[in-house]
């Protein structure tokens, strides 16, 4: 989430800079200049826009955490990757992996698909996506309880309308 | 109730009501009667005009303030109209300080007692009749207005303006004899479910109200200079469209589209304007101008009277619901009118002038339909909650139930869900819920994705229509 942040804070000095430059070469009248910096200031805001609406979700996602953890191993239909992250967070709205966000939608609309999700042992493993591509997220829960398994379990249900596949407790 | 059918109850509420407003419109509010006078005197009239709507946008504005009861509003009308009748005194006389005077209190207490009727509108006439109320004080209060018109304008001022004072103490008199503290039983019951805010509704009528109104003032700028020549027949013609225009409306079935009218309506404005470019300044061409502005006029009048009047029965405070919609037209008024004088003192020919105020006419004229249709939507989501509170829990689970969804809700939304179908904003679910507000917008925003609908209001009408029997 902190790179999200860091990366508006950057699109924003340099939407203000952008903006204020081509002010100042307007005031001399350089014109392409200000076309340039008027350019630039427009992609700059369109990108600061958009990390405003990843921060307001990734902001979201950690208010409704379910479950947060250190790493994760994440694999799609063709590539498998480890991915040691600040924090890994399952929540009611989707899950963040680092700076990454998978917001839970309807098929495809905004965000995809949580089919399903497993605890066992060692792992909980989340299977997400929509029709063009699958995500299998496996994460170290690190609980050692039963009743804490049966709780995350139970929460999942409400919070998202999947029931978790229990294996091995 | 003082020994009155309720029957005798409504009409001596528009009684009341219609003669306070004939004063109004005759004198207060740029009335003929108010012209004739300072025309005898010769006095400048912009600024004494300007006074008196001023004061009058501000105590429709401000009643609500103070009043909060039936009978805070009984002695409001009565105490508004008595003051309105000591300010009028001194116009019999030479202009002086007291004719300002005079106009501020005037204006500032009409529109006081204009406002506190909201609750005799909402005690006195039965939901369904509103519409016909609403339609009858604006008629009446009209047919009032051109005979103290005609009499001002082809008698004498002074004759005019006692009896527009004639009117004050008739209007007085009928307010006198209604009931002050009683509530009729639908009332109290409407009372006990109120639901939610009506903040939303009131904002998108006020300036549907205003947009409206805007255009009325522009053309009361433009079109009724080149029409002076014609003195005797503007003094009693000038209202009657409008009336034969409400009449009308009044007498359509209930099922009438209104909305269908209303596009009647914006075709007879712009038919209104295209005629007074095209044609001359001759009697037949005032007539036809002058019939389908007013009509108009008359059709968007009763449009946006009525919803106001519905709005009542979601309000504990009519006086603030209805004085907060009249307040918005006298805002309208104020600024076509200001528009208009800016655009006919350019010093641009005739023909140049009503194809600007057409342009702006018609730029605003299309934003009535979308406005129109936001503002039906809420006000049905506000009358389906009204019945979905009365529900038992099953049936209102079963209500749930009914209307398929894309993907199935879970828990946490199917909570959500019946709490925005219990009248709760997003700040009260929050609260309940104990989730942040951020959160509560995103639930609803998929429960709004889940059931293919774009707003709450859409949501609210696409559950509960075909529940309610509404």
């Amino acid at each position: 989430m902190n790179l999200i942040r860091k990366r508006r804070n950057g699109y924003a000095l340099l939407f203000v800079a952008s903006i204020c430059l081509a002010m100042w070469f307007g005031a001399a009248f350089m014109l392409e200049a200000v076309f340039i910096f008027g350019v630039i200031g427009a992609i700059s805001l369109m990108l600061l826009v958009r990390q405003c609406r990843l921060l307001y979700y990734a902001i979201l996602i950690c208010d409704n955490r379910i479950l947060a953890v250190p790493s994760a191993l994440i694999s799609t239909s063709d590539c498998q990757m480890k991915k040691s992250t600040v924090e890994t967070i399952i929540s009611t709205f989707g899950i963040l992996i680092g700076n990454e966000i998978y917001r839970w939608g309807l098929n495809g609309v905004h965000g995809v698909l949580l089919h399903a999700t497993q605890i066992d042992q060692k792992r909980i493993y989340l299977t997400f996506g929509d029709a063009a591509r699958t995500i299998r997220v496996e994460l170290l829960h690190g609980m050692t309880k039963k009743q804490e398994v049966l709780d995350i379990s139970q929460k999942l249900l409400y919070e998202t309308g999947i029931t978790t596949d229990i294996i091995g407790w | 109730m003082n020994g009155f059918k309720p029957l005798n109850i409504r009409l001596l509420s528009i009684a009341g009501f219609s003669f306070l407003f004939a004063y109004i419109l005759s004198f207060l509010f740029e009335g003929k009667v108010l012209y004739s006078l300072l025309d005898l005197h010769g006095t400048d009239v912009s600024g004494f005009i300007l006074t008196a709507i001023i004061a009058h946008f501000a105590g429709l504005l401000t009643c609500g303030l103070f009043v909060r009861t039936q009978a805070a509003a009984k002695n409001m009308v009565l105490g508004g109209i008595g003051l309105c009748l000591a300010a009028t005194v001194p116009f019999f006389f030479v202009p002086s300080a007291l004719w300002a005077g005079g106009l501020i209190i005037g204006g500032y207490t009409s529109g006081c007692a204009v406002a506190a009727w909201g609750y005799f509108l909402k005690a006195f006439t039965h939901k369904n009749g509103r519409i016909k109320s609403c339609a009858d004080v604006l008629i009446y209060s009209n047919l009032l207005m051109i005979a103290v018109n005609v009499v001002a304008m082809n008698k004498s001022p002074f004759i005019g303006l006692s009896l527009a004072m004639l009117c004050l103490v008739i209007g007085m008199a009928s307010i006198w004899m209604l009931p002050a503290g009683q509530e009729n039983e639908q009332n109290q019951t409407i009372k006990k479910k109120t639901h939610g805010s009506i903040k939303n509704p009131l904002t998108l009528l006020c300036l549907f109200v205003f947009i409206i109104t805007i255009n009325s003032g522009l053309m009361y700028q433009v079109i009724n200079p080149a029409f002076e020549h014609l003195t005797g027949l503007v003094s009693w013609y000038w209202a009657v469209p409008y009336i034969v225009a409400l009449a009308i409306m009044r007498n359509l079935p209930m099922k009438a589209k209104r909305s269908r009218i209303l596009y009647i309506g914006m075709a007879m404005i712009m038919g209104a304007f295209i005629s007074f470019m095209l044609l001359g300044r001759k009697t037949s061409d005032y007539l036809i101008v002058d019939t389908l502005m007013l009509g108009a006029c008359g059709i968007f009048d009763l449009f946006w009277w009525s919803i106001l009047g519905e709005m009542l029965d979601f309000t504990d405070n009519p006086a603030q619901t209805f004085g907060i919609g009249l307040s918005a037209n006298v805002f309208g008024v104020l600024c076509g009118g200001v528009l208009g004088m800016v655009v006919t003192s350019i010093g641009l020919s005739g023909a140049e002038v009503a194809v600007i105020a057409l342009t702006v006419v018609c730029v605003t004229l299309v934003l009535l339909p979308p406005l129109n249709n936001q503002l039906v939507l809420l006000l049905k989501s506000h009358a389906y909650l009204a019945a979905y509170d009365n529900m038992s829990q099953s049936q209102q689970k079963e209500v749930v139930l009914n209307v398929k969804t894309i993907n199935p809700l879970t828990v946490r939304e199917q909570e959500v869900l019946q709490l925005i179908l219990s009248g709760k904003s997003n700040r009260e679910i929050a609260v309940s819920l104990c989730i942040s507000e951020n959160t509560v917008k995103t639930h609803a925003r998929n429960i709004f994705s889940k059931y293919d609908v774009n707003s709450r209001a859409e949501l609210i009408s696409t559950l509960l229509k075909n529940q309610t029997g509404l």
